[in-house]
């Protein structure tokens, strides 16, 4: 394929169309892009996937900002995804991230592509991990993909990156008992934002606490998680974050949980392919059948209960 | 309420309903500002009032009726029209023609490079160099600036926010070099950086230390300068942003007491500077709703004073410019805004202003011509000479209805007022961007109320002009005027003793770092002929350039064409194209150079958001470069420039050129709204522009050619 060719070579505007097709709802789109994904999946990158996710307003995006400055100064690439959170549902969105990313969108290094989360779960959009290796056949050294954290939203997310880093705020100690146990073991590292000002003690506070916390949830045999405290605006700790992040990487890819994770990732991503066509073949079948009014009918009726009911459709659909 | 009064209303009202045909409740129209506007008033409006002193005198206590007993009985106000392009040696051309026809007080437009502390041979500021207003680089222009005009005679009001300490500097020093001493200069500095993140945009600093540099003037000028307003607080910018009344006068209060805040944290005695604060109001089409608005600013003010512990009267009063308002005029059937114009004009006389400026009936258009300036001028002195209206002080006091109004006013801005000190003030509130976002929410309103005909603008959406008439235009060459400033720069730099120079500019830098009065070293700096440029970079090497996170309203627009038959078309043709290209419109609306007027491309955004497409929203201050960079990488169908400040003719084509350096087949649509004259369209179809979308367009309209457009280019691939 020649946009094949052309994603390697690092073409912008190839990466940003092969973007528009994995991210396209339409079905000739999609035939595209599967085909598009298996060669570039034959021909992979270097690239290491960060997660940053958090609540809205923690400084995701002016941490990217900034974090991202220190890395393309340090001449690293960096492509970024970023879910953008503020779309609704009737209309369609306002992508303001590059607002907060001012400086990093200029540098040649980058490639920063916004999409609308259209409500899906967990934030994470149709095509963000085929977008995220796209970027890594085009050769981006780093592929950060920002996601607003809510819900389930972390999980969907974790599952598309090699660390996955939860940004929260000063103050949000209070809220460990909310986060309980499941999210320590989807996050790798904890970074407390606006460690600046009138909040560095709260943000200390809050880093002290949430390490406890993940201290008395580690696992035996788990590395321990780390804690760290940066201030995005006024660019401190960056340089930990970059030295943590290598840190796992090394010591994930020793001991095998790297390539153990990507592994984990490809069987969830074929479950979950193999369950949407599944699933969308079930929906066709049922609009096909008109099942659901008909026997809807006949519950509403009273001519059977509604279990009967939807044991009847249930078989009369998986039925060849 | 007397039964006799009682009576009597019963029977006004009988009549009126049978007149009218209508209940009394349902006459009762509510305003913008959410106040109801009965179609009578009577005495009993004037009671329980908490503000207002109904029998109050003029240059008494609480002010309503004006700072000064005699008002314009004694002399009238100061007619101070708001100008400046291209050179200081054109621009010095211009005033002296300007003071020669009967204008009495300079007021200082400079242009946007200078606004935002960039030196004219900046590669940042291309398109922008003396397209809206004077380029100011160093001391020497602004002597050429004030050529024949003598400083120690005539006042001088200057609009500089974000480059306040250069400038301010340059002024002191071209007047020394001119003999005059600072203690004589007279005249105004805006320095009111507040105003700029919440809507004017031209800030350089993060907030916190852009307040430390206004306490910093105040501070020098109450001692240094006793004849010079330190401040001109500014609520001017907010109503031409979008802002109602009550928003315009609550936000304006508010970032006036924390200006008091910020001065008296220097130790300074609240009497020290407090009579030496000025104020700036916009005059809109609400006739009464303005003239109530000044009263109702002083009522306030004087209470917050004497909240704050002033002791000198003159502290206690709000005196205030004003301005007729630029977005009520258009670019449809200009002529009509001379009348516009006039009507404000007077609104501001009534309500007791203390000077000025009427705008050109080419507003919408480009900078006023001679011509145009000349019927604006006249405007006022029409008004001082034939209309009898410096007569009578405050005429309109003992209005039922201006009374009330006035309370009316009051009681919602003093609300507001409360929430913001509840939250901590409005340094706290600007830093949130939340007035900022109040202030678009009110604008989107407007629009919505314009473009769904249900408010009137004559000429624009009824009694359109069959045949508009063509007008001249001011033609600015930015390309001569940026080659003269940079020979100058360059002269300068040659022959001033560069190392003096280097150790001042380092002096700044170090002072920046602790609590030194800024004007001190700054003022050394520019007399050695630094530049306004070399003097902000110096700061921003300590404060580093603040770049504004913009948030946006959603859902306003939509939800007041709801049902609307357009508005669904739209809709449809957007659900229409997602179903046949997988994806729905994506648009890429920016800002380019150093134009930060961003309400048009804030509201179209968001409105364009609500009919379903997805718009990126750039930053402010794009080169682009940088745009292109961000239109290929989203690969948007198409980007839509909103471009008001006259950078269009360097910035579009460069645009098209960064397109195709990143991507020779680029199949973007771009098109561009803004004030674009007439002259121009030609050049920017030429440049492979595909449509413009002028001042007063109906956005549904535009939203519809716009997807049309995307369509029509896909197909054709
Ligand atoms: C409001 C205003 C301001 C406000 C801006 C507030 C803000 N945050 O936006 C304030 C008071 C702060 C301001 C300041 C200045 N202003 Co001013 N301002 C105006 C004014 C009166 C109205 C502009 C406006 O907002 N209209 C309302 C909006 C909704 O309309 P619009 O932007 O035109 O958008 C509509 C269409 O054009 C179109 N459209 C626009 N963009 C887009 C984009 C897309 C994608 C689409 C589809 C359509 C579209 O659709 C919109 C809806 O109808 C104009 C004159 C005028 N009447 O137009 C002067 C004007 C633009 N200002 C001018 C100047 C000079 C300045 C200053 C530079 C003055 C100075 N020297 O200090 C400053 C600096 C501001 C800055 N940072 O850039 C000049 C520019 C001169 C020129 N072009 O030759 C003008 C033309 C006035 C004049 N004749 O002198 N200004
Ligand atoms: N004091 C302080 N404020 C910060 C810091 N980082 C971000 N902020 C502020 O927090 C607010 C939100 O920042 P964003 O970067 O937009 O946050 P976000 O998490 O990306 O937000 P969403 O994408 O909307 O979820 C802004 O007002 C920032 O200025 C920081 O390090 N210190
Ligand atoms: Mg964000």
């Amino acid at each position: 394929m020649e946009l094949v060719d052309k994603i390697i070579k690092g073409e912008r505007a190839a990466i940003a169309k092969a973007i528009t097709l994995v991210e396209s709802s339409k079905d000739s789109d999609q035939q595209i892009s599967r085909q598009l994904i298996s060669e570039l999946i034959k021909k992979p990158g270097k690239s290491i996937r960060v997660g940053f996710s958090g609540p809205p307003g923690v400084g995701k995006s002016t941490f990217i900002e900034s974090f991202g400055s220190y890395l393309v100064s340090q001449n690293y690439k960096l492509g970024i995804l970023a879910i953008d959170p503020s779309s609704q549902i009737t209309g369609g969105s306002i992508l303001g991230d590059k607002t907060r990313m001012v400086e990093i969108s200029k540098n040649p290094n980058t490639f920063i592509r916004s999409t609308p989360s259209r409500g899906t779960l967990g934030g994470i959009s149709m095509g963000t991990r085929e977008a995220s290796i796209i970027l890594d056949a085009a050769g981006y050294d780093f592929i950060f993909i920002e996601t607003v954290g809510v819900g389930q939203s972390e999980i969907v997310a974790s599952n598309l990156v090699d660390i996955f880093t939860l940004i929260v705020g000063p103050g949000s100690g209070d809220e460990l008992q909310g986060i309980k146990k499941g999210i320590t073991e989807y996050a790798d590292i904890f970074i407390v934002n606006k460690n600046d000002g009138e909040l560095k003690m709260e943000a200390s506070k809050t880093a002290a606490d949430y390490k406890s916390a993940l201290s008395y949830y580690k696992k035996l045999d788990e590395l321990e998680k780390q804690v760290l405290l940066v201030s995005a605006i006024e660019q401190t700790g960056m340089e930990d974050v970059i030295k943590t992040i290598n840190q796992i990487i090394d010591q994930n890819k020793l001991k095998g949980i790297f390539d153990e994770r990507r592994a984990d990732q490809l069987e969830y991503w074929i479950e979950e392919e193999v369950k949407n066509i599944i699933a969308s073949d079930i929906t066709n079948r049922l609009t096909s059948k008109g099942n659901i009014p008909k026997y809807s009918e006949k519950v509403m009726k009273n001519e059977m209960s509604m279990y009967e009911a939807v044991e009847t459709i249930t078989k009369d659909t998986l039925k060849q | 309420m007397t039964n006799k009064s009682n009576n009597g209303f019963n029977t006004w009202q009988k009549s009126f309903e049978k007149e009218t045909k209508k209940n009394f409740s349902d006459a009762i129209s509510e305003t913008d500002e959410g106040i109801n506007i009965k179609p009578v008033y009577t005495k009993d409006d004037m009671e329980n009032f908490s503000f207002v002193e109904k029998y109050s005198l003029p240059g008494q206590w609480p002010y309503t009726r004006g700072p000064k007993a005699s008002m314009y009985t004694n002399r009238p106000w100061t007619i101070r029209q708001y100008a400046g392009f291209s050179t200081a040696e054109e621009s010095n051309e211009f005033y002296k023609k300007n003071l020669e026809s009967g204008q009495k007080g300079l007021s200082v437009a400079f242009d946007l490079p200078t606004h935002r502390g960039y030196d004219s041979d900046d590669d940042l500021v291309m398109g922008d160099v003396g397209k809206a207003g004077v380029a100011i680089d160093t001391v020497e222009d602004m002597k050429i600036l004030f050529n024949n005009i003598p400083l120690d005679q005539m006042s001088v009001s200057m609009t500089m926010n974000g480059a306040v300490l250069p400038v301010l500097a340059s002024f002191i020093v071209a007047g020394e070099e001119q003999g005059v001493d600072r203690s004589l200069l007279s005249g105004t500095i805006q320095n009111d950086i507040l105003k700029e993140f919440m809507v004017r945009n031209t800030y350089i600093y993060p907030p916190e230390p852009s307040m430390k540099i206004v306490a910093d003037i105040i501070e020098f000028t109450s001692k240094e300068m006793p004849k010079f307003n330190s401040i001109s607080i500014s609520g001017y910018h907010m109503q031409e942003a979008g802002a109602d009344n009550v928003l315009e006068l609550a936000y304006t209060l508010a970032d006036g007491m924390e200006y008091v805040r910020a001065a008296m944290s220097k130790g300074l005695d609240v009497d020290d500077f407090a009579p030496r604060l000025s104020f700036f109001f916009a005059i809109g089409t609400d006739f009464f709703m303005e003239i109530a608005k000044l009263r109702a600013a002083r009522t306030l003010w004087a209470k917050i004073m004497k909240d704050f512990g002033a002791k000198n009267e003159r502290s206690l009063i709000l005196r205030t410019h004003c301005q007729t308002s630029g977005v009520s005029l258009t670019e449809k059937d200009p002529y009509n805004n001379i009348i516009r114009t006039s009507y404000e004009a007077l609104s501001a006389i009534l309500g007791g202003t203390q000077s000025l400026h009427t705008n050109s009936f080419d507003e919408a258009i480009a900078l006023p011509t001679d011509e145009s300036a000349r019927i604006a001028r006249n405007t006022q002195l029409i008004l001082q000479n034939e209309t009898g209206v410096t007569k009578t002080v405050d005429p309109l006091a003992g209005s039922f209805f201006v009374e009330n109004l006035t309370e009316e006013l009051s009681k919602k801005a003093w609300d507001i007022i409360t929430e913001i000190e509840g939250l901590g003030g409005m340094t706290k509130a600007v830093k949130a961007g939340i007035p900022k976002l109040k202030i678009e929410e009110s604008a989107t309103k407007k629009q919505a109320k314009v473009d769904s005909g249900s408010r009137v603008v004559v000429g624009v959406n009824k009694y359109k002009n069959p045949k508009e008439p063509s007008v001249d235009v001011r033609v600015i060459d930015n390309n001569r005027v940026r080659d003269d400033q940079i020979k100058k720069i360059q002269a300068i730099k040659e022959s001033r003793d560069t190392t003096a120079v280097k150790k001042a500019l380092a002096n700044l830098t170090n002072a920046a770092k602790d609590e030194t009065n800024l004007l001190v070293p700054c003022i050394e700096a520019i007399k050695l002929r630094a530049t306004v440029g070399e003097v902000s970079k110096a700061l921003e090497q300590v404060y580093g350039r603040h770049f504004a996170k913009s948030l946006s309203v959603s859902g306003v627009y939509g939800k007041h064409f709801e049902g609307d038959k357009e508005f669904m078309k739209v809709e449809s043709k957007i659900k229409e194209f997602e179903n046949v290209n997988g994806r729905r419109p994506r648009v890429l609306v920016v800002k380019m150079g150093q134009d930060g007027h961003d309400r048009g491309a804030k509201i179209v955004a968001t409105s364009f958001a609500d009919m379903g497409f997805d718009v990126d929203m750039g930053p402010l201050f794009q080169s682009p470069k940088d745009v292109a960079k961000d239109a290929i990488e989203n690969d948007v169908h198409a980007i839509g420039v909103s471009t008001l400040a006259a950078g269009h003719k360097t910035l579009v084509p460069e645009l098209m050129k960064g397109l195709k350096e990143i991507d020779p087949k680029s199949k973007i649509v771009v098109f561009v709204g803004g004030i674009i004259p007439e002259q121009d369209y030609e050049f920017l179809y030429e440049n492979n522009v595909s449509a413009i979308f002028g001042p007063g367009s109906n956005i549904i309209e535009s939203a519809e050619k716009v997807i049309d457009l995307i369509s029509d280019n896909l197909s054709k691939e």
